[in-house]
């Protein structure tokens, strides 16, 4: 026996010394790629209802991803001038073009639908507990990349959606001058305008905007999930596989586990395969849309931000500064800071840590609800400081509006449960809870009730004829 | 042992200092060169705006107003995030969050910071109309050799 295999022999020895278990196990040990599970993964990480698969099912959508973009970025050509045209040619000329772009753009959707409940699940889980601080920073930083790369390419096809889109984001980037305009140091310290010449290399949206976009839609920010997700991978193993609740903690050698090959490895085809099919099957019955060419001299009304974005676009509405940089800022710290500030070890792997949060949990989005949409009816129905007192300074609009008391209120109403339950997971739990219901209700009015102008509207049937 | 200490400070000082330099020099690619300085418009013939109506200049994105006493020029850019405006009977109106201005480009409602600025209006040798959007003049102030 040479040394390889003696060292493959120990590393795969089964204490039942059956001969079967130690080929499964072999088979995991020798391949690089089935390395992505352990040789024997706990019986609790199984459970579909513990992790619905969106992990993976999240690997997999970026698959997607990745096959069907090398097809585009074939025939693409990243001009001004040729963009639109290059992108009808991929859907009229190119054999399956349709699909394959319809592919691209459904699964793109369905990864920021499924990032979402992955932050859902391993939150309310209490995943991020236990040491796995790390991997939670690393997975809400793959977040915001995938959101990042979807609107990224959002602006290639440059139609009219593409366009304004991107000329809103791109000021949303260089909002900090509201802040810097009431201070007076524009002039001198333009941190907003830095950052939106860097995105788009220039004033307006043009060619330097788009030929950015286009190196980071296509090398930088996909090659940065790849690294991400390797190590978001890998640190699933060092962290000794999925979190899991307290009882289970001390299995740490064979206890209450099982072999992962086959029947784990063949589970996971098989999600595989059903991803493909659900996206194919979206891909054939709806098309990706794609409007009249870019033009940059008049918007359309309403112009709007992708889906996911339009929560921000509500906020925008209030204020710039506000609303596109200092809540969503907030938000990422919150996020990022969770598992620093919360280290109640013993709530790990558990879903609402029990039933105190579970009741925690429906108060605080209950309560969120009502106080988001008490205030969106205050400001829909009697309009909020400028129309009440004309003239007001711009830093009550800028420090009162919808968008900083909700994130007022909540952090309130998180640190005085965190104090009466003498713990940081309660607390936790309200932010998370709340911010996310607020996320919500802001996204939905942003897409469905809002119209020409960013008026209120109970439905588009409702919109004046232009 | 004091020997190997002071090198290897002074390779750890070096090697810090040339990473500075690169990541800023690299960091600098994303800046090009281009002037600050807004070049100047020339618009054709003022009798070409009609009297008392803002006339849209979609490539300039400007609105340019004539009336019996001379020319303005603002600029249709909102100041909140940078759609173009909708010039309407008394002002102008944002498409995409709702603000609105005056006929004086000042804010009357909505998300927008500032009022609109307007231009300096000048008139070239040969007659024509010039704009200079780098040059912002008061609201009221209007160029009146037409």
């Amino acid at each position: 026996m040479s040394a390889k295999e003696q060292d493959i022999e120990r590393s795969t020895a089964d204490r039942t010394g059956d001969p079967d278990r130690k080929r499964r196990a072999g088979i995991i040990t020798r391949n690089f790629f089935l390395h992505i599970h352990a040789t024997r993964v706990h019986v609790h990480s199984m459970k579909p209802t513990y992790t619905f698969g969106l992990g993976i099912i999240l690997g997999f959508l970026f698959l997607i991803m990745v096959f069907t973009g090398l097809i585009l970025i074939i025939y693409y050509t990243p001009s001004v001038e040729a963009a639109y045209r290059s992108v009808k040619d991929i859907v009229y000329l190119v054999p399956g073009g349709r699909i394959i772009r319809n592919m691209h753009r459904w699964a793109s959707q369905g990864m920021v639908i499924v990032v979402f409940l992955h932050l859902l699940r391993v939150f309310y889980t209490g995943s991020y507990l236990g040491k796995r601080s790390l991997n939670w920073v690393i997975g809400v930083a793959l977040m915001v990349i995938v959101l990042l790369s979807n609107f990224s390419g959002y602006l290639l096809p440059w139609d009219q959606l593409a366009y304004w889109a991107v000329t809103i984001g791109s000021n949303i980037a260089a909002s900090a001058r509201e802040l810097t305009d009431l201070i007076g140091i524009t002039s001198f310290f333009d941190p907003g305008g830095f950052l939106k010449k860097m995105l788009i290399g220039g004033e307006s949206v043009g060619q330097p905007a788009l030929s950015r976009f286009f190196a980071l839609h296509v090398i930088l920010l996909p090659l940065s999930i790849i690294v991400l997700m390797a190590i978001h991978f890998w640190r699933i193993r060092k962290d000794g596989g999925l979190s899991r609740p307290v009882r289970y903690l001390k299995d740490r050698g064979t206890e209450n586990k099982l072999l992962a090959w086959p029947v784990l490895m063949w589970t996971e085809l098989a999600l595989l395969l059903g991803v493909v099919a659900v996206v194919l099957l979206v891909a054939i019955f709806a098309d990706a849309p794609l409007l009249e060419q870019a033009n940059p001299a008049h918007p359309d009304n309403p112009a709007k931000s992708p889906w996911y974005f339009l929560g921000i676009q509500e906020l925008v509405s209030y204020s710039a500064f506000a609303g596109g940089l200092l809540i969503p800022v907030l938000y990422l710290v919150f996020l990022f800071s969770i598992p620093y500030k919360d280290r109640e070890d013993e709530y790990v792997g558990q879903w609402f840590s029990g039933n105190e949060g579970k009741k925690l949990v429906l108060w605080s989005a209950g309560a969120a609800l009502l106080a988001v949409v008490l205030q969106l009816f205050v400001l829909i129905r009697f309009g909020w400081l400028k129309d009440w007192i004309p003239g007001i300074s711009q830093w009550f609009v800028l420090l009162i509006n919808p968008a900083t008391i909700t994130a007022g209120l909540f952090i309130l109403a998180a640190e005085m449960v965190k104090r009466r339950k003498k713990s940081s997971r309660m607390g936790a739990l309200v932010l998370f809870t709340c911010s996310f219901v607020a996320l919500v209700v802001f996204t939905v009015v942003g897409i469905w009730f809002r119209g020409p102008n960013w008026e209120f509207f109970w439905s588009a049937a409702q919109w004046p004829v232009q | 042992m004091i020997r190997r200490q002071f090198l290897h400070k002074t390779a750890l000082i070096l090697a810090a200092s040339t990473g500075v330099v690169a990541a800023l020099s690299y960091f600098r690619q994303f800046f090009p060169r281009i002037a600050g300085k807004k070049r100047r418009i020339t618009l054709g013939d003022s009798a070409r705006f009609p009297v008392d109506t803002f006339t849209y200049i979609d490539e300039h994105k400007l609105f340019v107003y004539r009336d019996h006493e001379g020319i303005r020029a603002v600029t249709a850019i909102c100041t909140h995030l940078g759609c173009t405006l909708e010039s309407t009977t008394d002002g102008f109106e944002c498409p995409c969050h709702g603000s609105c201005y005056n006929s004086q480009g000042e804010v009357l409602s909505g998300p927008a910071p500032r009022d609109l600025s307007w231009f300096s209006v000048n008139k070239s040798s040969d007659g024509k109309v010039l704009i200079d959007p780098g040059k912002t003049v008061a609201a009221d102030e209007k160029f009146t050799n037409t």
